[in-house]
């Protein structure tokens, strides 16, 4: 399989030692052979990418300069538009939609910066979803046992990169829908600070919890696409206007002199064996030795699940009356509760959101970072209906984010780092850090990534 | 809550919200609701007082942008 990496990527390109056209035909090649059986993409925009691809090369021999991703094939969560396309958000009813006018502000950033845009991705109907299942597109399967889940919404983006299809990839995550798939599918994720990038021209689930971040094979990768994708954008209404924060050059600090602690009490309990073993690990090979208590973090949790629930029925009301039959079953039940969701209940989430932050604030005065686990288990297999949180049998989509949940609820910058115990299947650590601090939460997956307790890998 | 007072709720909501629930999608949507009554309930033994204020801030100025 081959398993390039972004960076390296743009360097031969940028330096002539290979052509951006020649990487692109290849990524075309890898994900024809290698799509049938992941059923990651949704749509392969060829024409579009060997042109953009020919122009990068254009502008090279001409002496011209190129950006930091010169050639890099990516591709996007079909919730990002894509002009010409129609944005699909995972559903058959957007069907009908008019096609995207213009791309969405990231891939616009991502194209200034020379990344070449190589299609769009499966994933769970309007991003309610945690699991890659979706009745219109076909379950997206996990590259390292295909009979698994993927996890999602991303779906399609974390079996993609996981299965070499391209190297990076853009995610949105509103619970947990870059970390779930990032941690099953053994890949690096990055879900930046809520309102760092921006949303623009992407299909919303829940503007109050909604983020976009990328999922790499390596933490200079997830950089090295963050970096470019930074920026205020006036067409975000809820970005944050910050200055542009670069961390690739500080992953080389690592997590020296960094106060690490890990999370307990509610994130060690129903945690599988082998999630916590990868906590464990990262936490040995960090010298982070304190165990920190968040307060009432089940109602955090179940704070950002009404939340959710009210505000993503709201914005489907209307189709929802018309249509709810055209609904994915797993997501339309769950739309249709949650719209008759009494106001009161969602307010007291709110006023619960601020209360929350302002504790977890407290803590990270105390700590630079915390780990967390990510998931409650490894890929459950498809069409699995249920998990075990503990020794108790719940649900398995409303509790696969049950750990993603609380910390994208206050919009903490949280960076999944992959973990692959020998024969096992791959989970993964959250490291999060205090707002806007995305470059510790890089370092210390950088510092992971050097002392080899994180890292992505081919599928066997 | 009981069966019957959430079912009761489930039929006057979607009446009042203009939803048609076919009887087939009934228990699916009464067992999600179920789990989100579940969820505020949690909440009503949180540790928010009177001066907790949500966290969405509306600030006039964010619209001149």
């Amino acid at each position: 399989m081959s398993w390039p990496d972004a960076t390296t990527i743009a360097a031969n390109v940028a330096a002539g030692r290979t052509s951006a056209l020649s990487v692109t035909q290849a990524a075309l090649a890898a994900i024809d052979a290698g799509n049938p059986a992941l059923n990651a993409f949704t749509a392969i925009t060829t024409e579009r990418a060997l042109a953009a691809a020919a122009a990068i090369d254009a502008a090279i021999a001409a002496g011209k300069p190129v950006g930091p991703l010169a050639g890099v094939p990516f591709a996007v969560k079909n919730l990002f538009d894509i002009a010409g396309l129609v944005t699909r958000a995972g559903a058959a009813l957007t069907a009908t939609d008019p096609p995207a006018a213009r791309d969405a502000a990231l891939v616009r950033k991502l194209e200034a910066a020379g990344a070449v845009l190589v299609g769009a991705l499966n994933m769970g109907e309007f991003a309610y979803d945690f699991t890659g299942e979706n009745a219109h597109d076909g379950a997206c399967h996990n590259p390292h046992d295909l009979a698994r889940m993927s996890g999602g919404s991303s779906s399609g983006s974390a079996a993609a990169v996981a299965g070499g299809l391209v190297p990076i990839a853009l995610c949105s995550d509103t619970n947990g829908s870059i970390r779930v798939p990032a941690a099953l599918c053994g890949i690096f994720g990055l879900k930046p600070t809520y309102g760092r990038l921006s949303r623009a021209g992407s299909y919303p689930f829940v503007a109050s919890l909604d983020h976009l971040g990328p999922v790499a094979r390596s933490v200079a990768d997830l950089a090295l696409v963050y970096d470019a994708m930074q920026g205020t954008d006036a067409d975000d209404p809820a970005q944050t206007p910050r200055p542009v924060e670069p961390v690739a050059g500080l992953l080389g600090r690592g997590a020296a002199g960094l106060r690490v602690a890990v999370a307990g009490g509610y994130f060690r309990a129903g945690a599988a064996p082998d999630c916590l073993a990868a906590v464990d690990a990262a936490a040995r090979a960090l010298g982070a030795v304190e165990i920190v208590e968040f307060p009432h973090v089940a109602q955090a949790r179940a704070s950002a699940y009404l939340i959710t629930a009210s505000e993503g029925s709201a914005l489907h009301l209307q189709r929802l009356r018309a249509h709810a039959a055209g609904f994915d079953p797993d997501t339309r039940d769950r739309f249709l509760a949650g719209a008759m969701l009494p106001a009161a209940m969602v307010q007291h989430a709110q006023r619960m959101r601020r209360w929350f932050a302002a504790r977890c604030a407290e803590i990270f005065q105390r700590f630079d970072v915390v780990l967390f686990p990510a998931t409650p288990c490894p890929a459950p297999l498809i069409g699995q209906k249920t998990i075990m949180l503990g020794e108790q049998e719940v649900p398995l989509r409303a509790n696969l984010g049950v750990y993603t949940q609380p910390l994208s609820f206050i919009g903490l910058p949280v960076a999944l780092a992959p973990v692959f115990a020998p024969g096992r299947l791959p989970v993964g650590v959250q490291i999060a850090a205090a707002p806007w601090r995305e470059d510790l939460v890089l370092r210390v997956a950088a510092s992971l990534e050097a002392a080899g307790v994180a890292a992505a890998r081919p599928p066997e | 809550m009981t069966d019957d007072a959430l079912d009761a709720f489930l039929t006057a909501s979607a009446t009042a919200l203009g939803l048609s629930i076919d009887p087939a999608w009934r228990a699916g949507v009464a067992t999600n609701l179920r789990v989100l009554f579940t969820a505020a309930a949690l909440l009503e033994d949180g540790p928010l007082g009177p001066h907790d204020e949500p966290a969405p801030v509306f600030r006039p100025e964010g619209l001149a942008r």
